[in-house]
């Protein structure tokens, strides 16, 4: 029972009117579920372009990339079935309250218990009590603790994170970060996270930095 | 199941919110409309048509003066569903010394095909309907041939040798509207009961209604025209009757009316898709975050859209429902007999129309829905200009569907003419002025310059907002001012008919017992012409009698007197249709002028001397000019007209003709009149006018509530332009204001954004509203195009007010709204 993803040799760029924009040259990696890999590097390197080739929302302009789910291959709408993901900007729904936004994935996979799960993870994250306040009620911390729920509750194989402390103070990042990996540890899916930040990028088992095309594993 | 719930929560959810509730609320209010609309036009539709019957009996009339042949009454029954045959002649009635002319109809037991007589127990009684005419042995008699014969229901009256009884007292005919204004006495009998007698039938003319369907209808006037051509037509729907022509263009109107509630439907639609498009396209983003498919989304998207379009459907049909038993329950007040007419298929069919009409114009937003990404989310993509594809789509699918549902393709084509003309002007026009204000502006310090350079950055949401104003603009305007000369027209017909008595002749003393009865009775006279009794006696020195062999109607007429008016200047419902009207000079007055028609039968020309006999006197008078009636300036015109100058030289009692306006309590007091003056001799066409007045206040009422809802979709329009683009102004703004903009600044920018668009729309309204005018006046309504362009302009100015004031506010609004709040968006 092994899921990971395969980066063979990709490159990919940019061609807006004027030039190219090559952002990196035949990368290699694989990522593994059970495991935390961090991304780094400085801004407009291609980080958020890498990770959403490795979530298969973007294919690369060569090279392929390969996605195993249980042993077996699987194109990309299979994977993106399993795969969770938490934002720089929440994005939460708007209209909806703490407890429907939890729910909201389970009942879109016809989860019958959708709201007692959402309810429990809600008291997991400690905020059992703002059940029913809406987003723009909540603070940044709290409503990122509810994305990060969110994107766990259905269970899925790989969770993508772009920048998820990028909005949030240090202490409140401190907690968002240890929330997400301890759930990682938890359910043993694939995390893999792109940010800036140091303390961040140190809680995983892995980190890369991307830097003038390249890829190499920071120290 | 829980997914249903999800979809169904979230269609709650969204119509809790302003934006759905202003999508609902257009969805909602055009399908009620168009609801109403069609039940009401239903109900109309029957009414109108149950009194055209009353006007004509038939589908169609033919009318000829020579009798048809066997053979050629076969092939007319073989094409028509039914025939009923009339002979009209002129006889003239015996009872004891009494005798009195009148025009004697001949009737069969299919008579009459559509519609009721209407008959009484004595002149004065309760008039009731009837279906069918008298039977064999019976004779009905106007009232005025009653009371001259002095007969009463009940007596008998001989004709020849054969003796009838007065069966009942005859008020009107469903195709009396033939005969016109005629004044003659009328009686009627039953063809069986006349096999004994031959009457002569020299002079008669033989009327056949017929019923048949509109294929029938164009095969037997092909036929009639190759062999009868001598016979005359005339047809309800789309004849030359006017009526006929009254009623084609109310259904023109009432075509236009729906097709254009179609396009300003779908211009609001299309502005409110906007945001539904950016709020799905996020909202489908998430839900791919965590892992559902496109398929779900795409699904889910549709479910709660299809939720939507039921619950408008829901509030539509209980809106429609009351606002059609409000209309009708109103309408009857004025028309008795106007039913309420559930017409559920004609209402399932608009509600289909209105669904395909969504679905089509929602189409291009679900089709760039299907493209939606999780990948926006991450980073800021691109959201695709779909201007092109959306206003390709929305032409072309909302042009079908007003096709499908105007059935008058000719005018749905002039209408969408007239709009893709206006749009492209708007287009061309906001590319121009937008690219060359930018061009400007370029390297030129303040606020237009940057006005023009925004707009030019957001050209494309610009121009969709610039398009949907101009086009509801050039819809409202052209809707305003076709109802204004669409009144006017039927204010026309109205007086055409004024009056509903006619006074057919009235000597000089009478003239004032006449007033002084109308003043106490609170009626008005609406004309009073004066004539002298005059008989051509002669053409160019020839007796009648030598001069025309050939028989006619007009002949036969002008074997006995006929009414000589006189009159300075062309009466105002006269226009001359040949020759010149006289010199002023009084020496000049022995001229004379004539209806074209008089002309043509009797071979006369201009130049040619006649003589008349007045009063024992010869009188010649040179044809110079010839006349034709005109709508618009009352009913009464004579054949024959001299100059007013020529009245001292005549040596003749002054007798007068015209018609009074008589209101309901009037006419009990009209017999008054009668037993002061027994000579007075007056014609009640209370019948004829009633219907018409009916017919023209029923369309006047429709026409403005059409208006009326018409006008409310166009401010839905513009709150849907504003709240739809709100989002963008305010980001705008807040983002000028952070860079240190001041307020009033932005109020500036703003008024310049919005003064720009109402411009351009304006400028694209009233190119599209002049070109409908030229297309659709003459050939649909048969009316001379003739802008008034003060009215134009002022209305169009009150419409950019309108948008400029109403889009400040809505900025003014969003200004005062902290910097900190605009940028939290
Ligand atoms: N659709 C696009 N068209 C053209 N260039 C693009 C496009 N998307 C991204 N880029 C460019 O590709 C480069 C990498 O973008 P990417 O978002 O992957 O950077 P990043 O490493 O995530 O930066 P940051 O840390 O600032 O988020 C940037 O220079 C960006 O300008
Ligand atoms: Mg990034």
């Amino acid at each position: 029972m092994q899921n990971k993803i395969e980066l063979k040799r990709i490159s990919h760029h940019f061609d807006t009117s004027e030039e190219r924009i090559e952002l990196f040259h035949e990368l290699s990696h694989t990522i593994c579920s059970g495991e935390t890999l961090a991304i780094v590097g400085p801004s407009g390197a291609g980080k958020s372009s890498l990770l959403s080739i490795a979530a298969g929302l973007e294919a690369p302009s060569e090279g392929t990339v390969s996605f195993t789910i249980d042993g077996n291959q699987v194109d990309t709408l299979y994977m993106r079935a399993s795969s969770g993901f938490i934002f720089q900007q929440f994005h939460l729904m708007p209209e909806l309250d703490a407890i429907d936004n939890l729910a909201l994935p389970l009942r879109l996979k016809g989860n019958k218990a959708a709201y007692d799960i959402a309810a429990s993870w809600l008291d997991n994250i400690g905020l059992k009590d703002r059940a029913r306040h809406r987003p723009h009620q909540l603070s940044g911390g709290e409503q990122q603790r509810i994305a990060v729920a969110r994107a766990f509750v259905s269970k899925p194989q790989f969770i993508f994170a772009d920048e998820p402390t990028g909005n949030l103070d240090a202490r409140t990042s401190a907690s968002v970060t240890s929330l997400m990996f301890d759930c990682a540890l938890e359910t043993g899916c694939g995390l893999v996270i792109v940010t800036h930040s140091k303390e961040l990028a140190a809680c995983a088992q892995k980190s890369l930095r991307l830097e003038a095309g390249r890829l190499e594993v920071a120290a | 199941m829980s997914k249903l719930k999800l979809v169904a929560e979230n269609s709650l959810r969204d119509l809790a919110h302003s934006d759905g509730r202003i999508s609902l609320l257009t969805q909602t209010l055009l399908l009620a409309f168009l609801l109403t609309l069609t039940l009401t036009s239903g109900s109309i539709q029957t009414y109108l048509r149950t009194n055209l019957d009353q006007m004509l009996g038939s589908d169609m009339v033919i009318e000829s003066h020579t009798p048809l042949t066997d053979s050629q009454i076969e092939t007319l029954q073989g094409m028509a569903a039914g025939t009923s045959r009339t002979v009209l002649t002129n006889i003239t009635l015996t009872s004891g010394t009494n005798w009195e002319r009148a025009q004697l109809k001949i009737v069969d037991s299919n008579y009459p095909l559509q519609g009721t007589l209407q008959i009484g127990q004595a002149p004065s009684a309760q008039q009731r309907p009837v279906q069918r005419g008298p039977s064999e042995g019976e004779i009905w008699l106007d009232s005025r041939l009653a009371t001259k014969l002095r007969l009463k229901v009940g007596d008998r009256l001989n004709l020849g040798e054969i003796d009838l009884l007065v069966a009942a007292i005859l008020f009107h005919e469903p195709d009396r509207i033939l005969e016109g204004h005629s004044v003659a006495k009328r009686a009627m009998v039953h063809r069986a009961s006349l096999d004994a007698v031959s009457l002569d039938t020299a002079k008669s003319r033989t009327r056949f209604l017929i019923a048949a369907d509109e294929t029938a209808q164009g095969a037997i006037e092909d036929w009639a025209k190759k062999a009868l051509p001598a016979a005359t037509l005339t047809k309800k729907y789309g004849g030359q009757h006017p009526l006929a022509g009254f009623w084609t263009r109310t259904e023109n109107f009432l075509g236009l009316a729906s097709v254009i509630l179609f396009f300003l439907g779908a211009v609001a639609l299309d502005m409110t898709n906007r945001r539904w498009l950016a709020k799905m396209r996020y909202r489908l983003a998430i839900y791919a975050s965590f892992g559902t498919s496109n398929r779900t989304g795409m699904l889910i998207a549709l479910g709660e859209w299809l939720i939507g379009f039921l619950a408008c459907v829901a509030i539509a049909c209980s809106l429609a429902a009351i606002a059609f038993g409000l209309i009708i329950q109103d309408l009857q007040g004025y028309f008795p007999g106007l039913e309420v007419g559930w017409d559920s298929l004609a209402a399932l069919k608009t509600i289909g129309l209105v669904f395909v009409l969504m679905l089509t114009l929602q189409l291009p937003s679900f089709i760039q829905l299907t493209r939606a990404s999780l990948l926006s989310l991450i980073r800021s993509t691109s959201e695709g200009n779909y201007v092109w594809s959306r206003l390709a789509m929305g032409l072309i699918s909302v042009a079908i569907l007003a096709i499908a549902y105007s059935d008058n393709w000719l005018l749905t084509g002039m209408t969408l003419t007239a709009i893709t003309i206006a749009i492209t002007v708007m287009i061309i026009l906001t590319w121009a002025v937008i690219r060359l204000g930018d061009r400007w502006g370029r390297g030129k310090a303040g606020l237009l310059p940057f006005a023009f350079f925004i707009m030019r950055q957001r050209l494309f949401a610009k121009s969709a907002q610039i398009m949907g104003l101009g086009l509801c603009g050039l819809l409202l305007l052209f809707t305003l001012m076709s109802m204004r000369d669409f009144r006017a027209m039927m204010e026309g017909y109205g007086r055409t008919h004024d009056g509903n008595l006619m006074i057919s002749e009235a000597q000089e003393n009478q003239i004032e017992a006449i007033h002084t009865w109308a003043k106490t009775t609170n009626s008005s006279v609406r004309s009073l012409r004066p004539y002298v009794s005059a008989q051509l006696i002669s053409v160019n020195g020839k007796s009648l009698a030598d001069y025309m062999q050939k028989p006619s109607d007009t002949l036969a007429t002008l074997k006995d007197p006929i009414r000589l008016s006189w009159s300075d200047t062309l009466p105002a419902n006269n226009r001359l249709a040949g020759g010149k009207w006289w010199q002023p000079e009084p020496e000049n007055w022995q001229q004379i002028s004539t209806e074209p028609e008089v002309m043509t039968d009797m071979g006369l020309r201009y130049g040619d001397t006649l003589t008349y006999d007045i009063s024992g006197e010869a009188y010649e008078f040179t044809l110079v000019a010839s006349h034709a009636f005109k709508p618009g300036g009352g009913s009464i015109t004579f054949w024959f007209q001299v100059p007013a100058t020529a009245r001292p030289h005549i040596d003749a009692p002054t007798r007068y003709m015209g018609s009074m306006e008589l209101p309901e309590r009037a006419w009990v007091a009209l017999s008054q009149l009668w037993q002061q003056h027994p000579t007075l001799s007056l014609v009640p066409l209370k019948e004829l006018t009633d219907r018409f007045d009916q017919t023209l206040g029923i369309v006047t009422k429709i026409t403005s509530g059409y208006a009326g809802m018409i006008l409310i979709l166009a401010l839905f329009v513009l709150a849907a332009s504003i709240s739809g683009f709100s989002a963008d102004d305010r980001q705008k703004n807040g983002l000028l204001m952070s860079m240190g903009l001041r307020k009033s600044d932005c109020l500036r920018l703003n008024f310049y954004d919005w003064g720009l668009t109402a411009f351009i729309a304006a400028a694209g309204a009233i190119i599209g509203t002049w070109m409908s005018g030229e297309l659709m006046y003459q050939s649909q309504f048969g009316l001379t195009y003739d802008p008034d362009v003060l009215w134009l302009i002022s209305t169009l100015l009150i419409m950019i007010g309108l948008v400029c004031f109403v889009g400040f506010a809505a900025c003014r609004h969003a200004l005062n709204s902290s910097v900190r709040d605009l940028l939290a968006e």
